[in-house]
């Protein structure tokens, strides 16, 4: 008897977890909308090598400027590489800018914004200066700046997205430590004589976990869009290498030829990108940040 | 309210100068030796050295720093390393052209945002609200350089009669006529991002103060729903509308580089853009720290109107 219970307890206790999941889900389409889209954009990028119909880097100059048809599907370049095939595996470049641009701004900004809420004094107030400093400057133009100075090269088109995604991460985890740090759960952690790393680890930074999440996920969305620029204005990866920006730039010399598909295909790939990241951001924030959430 | 600005002005101190050292800082960032990119296809080791201390590249970078502030400040931004022209010239030469493409590109983004906003907001889940939306997302997701190219390949080549041309500049003074044509696709790039944002304000203001007791009390007291809208409830709801346009304005240069670039607009953007492949870092120098100046002075700017439009907002507290 006890056995036929303890699977039926499981299998309610999964049911209900199940049935949580489609209830959120439900009440929140846009996420699912959102999520399958940069789902689908994550599995393009992972596994372009399968995906792809054609070798990006392949010049066949027969198959030049080709429009949209059976063989290729978003037509080809001049040199006759596969369009759809670059979008495939300028993903990879895209994603990982975004992705890896935006851990570092979540890591650095993180920290700090944790241990100048935490400590405060003075040593706040030079941090936040600093920050401050960092915010003056007007992202893309400071992302620029300092890609030209490195070079133009993706990990350095990395860590100037990094950077300027710094101060949002550092002003949003500030925020929230100084809420929370007069709570008395943390004054009783700090009593009964908790070192101080462990009371910002597991005591302040769950609180933190919601915003930064939502935060992360709109920044993916401008870090998609700033390699893009950086790589349209020759900052990204250098040719032939694909990249939706740069693979935009380089189309703009056929524009007067009408050669639209050139353009068209990284274009939309950078707009559904932006796009999904964007939509699942706002809905993230409705769901798990009802403080956040706009009046709209 | 001059105390406020006075204090406000000495917290800007610090920052003004953490942004003149990050500005310097990042010329210095450079793998490529300046000297060589000044020199040219010299390479006599004499005139390299003579350069060098030219430039003032011989000394260490404290005193490098002090001696580019203290020029700075006077309004000497060094020399181009390409044309050897002066920096703020170079700048002060393209200014206008900036300008006068970002406020278009303003104001076409304010007034769709007022009239599409209001009517969003007014009649809240209906097809105008849902399409004013959507386009407000889109809009935000769209790459700037992708519609350009959009909007270049429709008006320029496909829709025959060549209604505005592909790029280019005439200057307003030349010919008016030619000036606006050239100017409208540039400047609705560069609108659309910011309509969106600017959409988005104007909605969630608007529904947040139609929400307020005021506005109940001003529709009890039977007035006209025009007047309740406009009278009552615009007028607070464009607070953070106002905002966000003083920033747009202190962003105009950032906002035009991309736009610049692409329908060869010369402004400060494009110049910055152009001296980029050049290793001519005394312009990119130059426009990084006009930017940021200039944005941190629109920041200023907001937020002494702000607190001047709402007198809800204590001195004391914001500085605090």
């Amino acid at each position: 008897m006890a056995g036929a219970t303890v699977p039926l307890t499981l299998a309610r206790a999964r049911e209900t977890r199940f049935a949580g999941t489609r209830y959120f889900l439900r009440r929140n389409p846009r996420m699912i909308v959102g999520g399958a889209i940069v789902f689908g954009w994550l599995l393009a990028a992972l596994f372009a090598p399968f995906v792809a119909p054609y070798d990006p880097l392949k010049v066949d100059v027969l198959s030049a400027l080709e429009p949209p048809g059976s063989v290729h599907w978003l037509g080809t370049d001049d040199l006759g590489r596969d369009v759809l095939s670059r979008v495939i595996w300028g993903a990879r470049v895209s994603l990982s800018v975004g992705l890896i641009s935006v851990s570092i701004g979540l890591l650095c900004g993180t920290s700090i914004g944790l241990a100048a809420g935490y400590i405060g004094g003075k040593f706040d107030l030079l941090i936040m200066r600093a920050i401050d400093a960092l915010l003056a400057f007007p992202a893309l133009i400071l992302a620029i700046a300092i890609t030209s100075a490195l070079g133009p090269q993706i990990q350095n088109a990395m860590i100037a997205i990094g950077i300027v995604a710094i101060p949002a991460y550092a002003r949003l985890t500030r925020g929230q430590v100084l809420a929370v740090r007069a709570r008395e759960y943390i004054v009783a952690a700090r009593t009964v004589g908790c070192p101080p790393l462990r009371i910002v680890l597991r005591h302040i930074f769950p609180n933190v976990m919601n915003a930064l999440i939502v935060q992360v996920t709109l920044s993916t969305a401008f870090a998609i869009l700033a390699e893009a620029a950086l790589s349209f204005l020759g900052l990204g990866p250098q040719p032939p290498s694909p990249s939706w920006g740069q693979d935009i730039n380089y189309s703009q010399r056929y524009l007067a030829n009408l050669k639209w598909w050139m353009s068209a295909g990284p274009g939309l790939a950078i707009f559904t990108a932006v796009f999904a990241f964007n939509f699942l951001g706002d809905a993230l924030r409705d769901a798990l940040d009802p403080r956040l959430r706009r009046s709209a | 309210m001059i105390g406020y600005i006075l204090r406000r002005l000495l917290l800007m101190v610090p920052v003004a100068f953490l942004v003149t050292v990050g500005v310097f800082a990042l010329a210095r960032l450079s793998p490529v030796d300046p000297v060589l990119v000044f020199a040219g296809e010299e390479r006599d080791p004499a005139a390299l050295a003579a350069i060098r201390q030219d430039l003032g590249l011989d000394q260490p970078p404290p005193v490098q720093y002090v001696a580019w502030l203290s020029h700075a400040m006077q309004g000497d931004l060094g020399r181009s390393f390409q044309n050897k022209q002066r920096v703020s010239e170079a700048i002060l030469e393209r200014l206008p052209a900036t300008f006068e493409l970002g406020l278009a590109a303003l104001l076409i983004s304010v007034t769709l945002a007022l009239v599409i906003g209001i009517v969003s907001a007014v009649k809240r889940n209906s097809v105008v609200d849902l399409v004013s939306t959507s386009v407000t997302l889109m809009g935000v997701s769209f790459p700037s350089f992708f519609l350009g190219i959009v909007l270049i390949l429709l008006f320029a080549y496909v829709i025959p009669g060549r209604i505005f041309p592909p790029g280019g500049y005439v200057p307003i003074t030349q010919d008016v006529g030619e000036n606006l044509r050239r100017l409208v696709l540039p400047a609705v790039t560069l609108a659309t991002a910011s309509l969106a944002l600017n959409l988005r304000q104007v909605r969630s203001s608007l529904l947040d103060v139609f929400g307020q007791e005021y506005v109940r009390t001003a529709r009890a007291k039977g007035l006209r729903e025009s007047a309740v809208i406009i009278r009552h409830a615009l007028k607070n709801a464009l607070i953070p509308v106002v905002t966000l346009i003083g920033i747009q304005i202190g962003a105009i240069i950032e906002g035009a580089v991309i736009t610049e670039t692409i329908f060869s607009w010369p402004g400060v953007g494009r110049l910055a853009v152009q001296a980029i492949p050049s290793h001519d870092y005394p312009v990119v120098q130059g426009v990084v720290l006009v930017s940021a100046l200039s944005f941190m002075a629109s920041t200023l700017l907001v937020d002494v109107l702000y607190a001047w439009l709402d007198p809800r907002i204590s001195y004391e507290a914001a500085t605090a």
